[in-house]
């Protein structure tokens, strides 16, 4: 046989090979969706046509309704309707080639709805007409119910909104859930899509896995944990969250706001209660607390501004900016400085590295840094303790202050501009130390510094700088 | 005397494009589905181009006898 034969025979089964693959494919292979369409991100695709079906039904008056929806692949919308009626339309959306088809398949798919008690069930026979999957189609539920309903809805492939009733629970895999205007509670738990909540009376939870979260007005404690997304919140009662990888921006918290993060950037602004928030790889930014504030961070700024509390702040590989903290300050960085301004009630700061520079305080005020310069400068009379141990270490008072110094530079200068005082010699060592009674006397001040250690006159007194 | 060339995997592949060409244009008029008919089909494409090469080795024992 000649190699163009072979060449021919090769081809031709080659052919065949094509056709065998695509027919295939096309009845079983792939999972490339139903009859007419194609299932890419959980929604059909393709040539469809669109069938109505509605049903209302009166339950006995005076009790709470309990509507569970559930639905699959579809939205369901549920509204507060008028009276103690409720109204269900079924939109069903049928992908097949042709509209013959799809009419007779839209027959068959029937709404359901069974009443137990005050509980009403609504869905499909959808389970039923599944015996293959040769056939795709939507089954849309839109539901108006009386304003006191407890609503239950689960759907898979869908968006759900639920509006004006008395109780929301929503369960989604894939779709957007949007609850708002509800008195009572509502939980949310949403696995791909955004999830909005506005209006809410009563407590909130929301457990999303990918999608962002809005909520705004919401009257009760609201908990929330997002895997995957970002967290916008205005204008609630307490709230904690729990996130993973997002952001979480809150503006507007009535009670406390507890916030658990990772490689997520938190902001707080307008909190009128305590803030505990802790992340990594990204910053915190809390403006406007009304109580006490935490903040704990790895490779990440903190920035604090107008604290009516005290505030912890802890981080490492970045720095501290503080202005305004009413209460007493605890500040520790690694691989970072301290830029702070007017400490109402002192500060306690341990870093390791980098400059801390307070501008502004009253109380007492604590510094350690191992391998930085520390600048101190008040205007308000020294009646607090202070220690300062760093490379460097500047301190500049009020005249008129009153205190013990003891101060000492082991390898620098240590220059006083202080009444009867001014620079010292060093010792034998090249070490300089200096004790002597300021003003009269008072708390004790202890400098202590590699480097220089200057003491300065500033600006006359005034009272103690607070926020 | 040469006799006329005549090549079975010439005219198999001719015949082959022909069918395939209006299957794939009944297929555009909505009259059969292309792919399901190949997949029927196309062993005949085998068939024909065997039976053609039977042809011409007939018709070439014939021509080496006269």
């Amino acid at each position: 046989m000649s190699a163009r034969k072979i060449g021919f025979l090769i081809l031709l089964l080659l052919f065949g090979a094509v056709v065998e693959t695509t027919w295939r494919v096309r009845e079983d292979g792939f999972m490339l969706g139903p009859e007419g369409c194609r299932v890419l991100g959980g929604r059909f695709y393709g040539p469809s046509f669109t069938f109505e079906e509605s049903q209302s039904r009166v339950l006995p008056g005076g009790e709470v309704l309990r509507v569970e929806v559930r639905n699959e692949f579809g939205d369901v919308r549920v509204e507060a309707g008028d009276g103690e009626e409720v109204q269900v339309r079924l939109r069903k959306v049928v992908y097949l080639p042709t509209e013959e088809k799809a009419r007779a398949f839209a027959e068959r798919i029937e709404l359901r709805l069974e009443t137990e008690g005050g509980r009403l069930r609504v869905g499909t026979n959808r389970g039923e007409l599944e015996t293959g999957r040769d056939v795709g189609f939507e089954t849309h539920l839109e539901l108006h119910v009386p304003p006191a309903s407890v609503v239950e809805v689960g759907t898979d492939h869908g968006e759900a909104v639920v509006e004006g009733v008395a109780q929301a629970i929503v369960r989604t895999s894939f779709g957007d859930v949007q609850v708002k205007d509800v008195l009572g509670p509502v939980s949310i738990e949403a696995r791909h899509g955004e999830v909005r909540a506005g209006s809410v009376g009563a407590d909130l939870t929301i457990d999303a896995r990918h999608g962002d979260v809005e909520l705004e007005r919401v009257g009760g404690h609201s908990e929330l944990k997002v895997e995957h997304g970002a967290i916008r919140a205005r204008n609630t009662a307490g709230l904690e969250a729990r996130v993973s990888f997002g952001e979480l921006s809150v503006e507007g918290v009535q009670g406390d706001l507890l916030v658990v993060s990772s490689h997520g950037a938190v902001a707080a602004t307008g909190v009128r209660g305590s803030v505990d928030a802790e992340t990594s790889f990204a910053e915190i930014r809390l403006t406007g607390v009304g109580g006490d504030a935490r903040a704990r961070t790895q490779h990440g700024g903190i920035v604090a501004t107008d604290i009516s509390g005290g505030l912890v702040a802890e981080t490492s590989h970045a720095g501290v900016e503080l202005d305004r903290v009413a209460g007493p300050v605890e500040v520790s960085v690694q691989h970072g400085g301290l830029e702070a301004r007017a400490l109402g009630r002192g500060a306690r700061v341990r870093a390791s590295e980098d400059e801390v520079s307070v501008d502004g305080f009253a109380g007492p005020v604590d510094v350690v840094v191992e391998r930085g310069g520390v600048r101190l400068t008040t205007t308000a009379p020294v009646v607090w303790p202070i220690t300062a141990s760093a490379t460097d270490v500047r301190l500049v008072v009020p005249p008129g202050s009153r205190f013990d110094l003891d101060a000492e530079s082991r390898r620098g200068e240590l220059r006083l501009d202080l009444p009867g005082l001014g620079a010292l010699s060093p010792d034998e060592e090249g070490r300089s130390r200096a004790t002597a009674t300021v003003g009269g006397g008072g708390e004790p001040v202890k400098l202590r510094a590699e480097g220089d250690v200057v003491v300065e006159t500033g600006p006359a007194a005034t009272t103690p700088e607070a926020p | 005397m040469t006799r006329p060339s005549f090549s079975p995997e010439g005219v198999t592949l001719g015949t082959s494009l022909i069918a395939i060409g209006v299957a794939w244009t009944l297929a555009n008029l909505g009259r059969l589905d292309l792919v399901a008919t190949l997949r029927t089909w196309w062993p005949l494409l085998l068939v024909l181009w065997g039976l053609l090469e039977l042809v011409d080795l007939a018709m070439r024992r014939r021509s080496g006898r006269s």
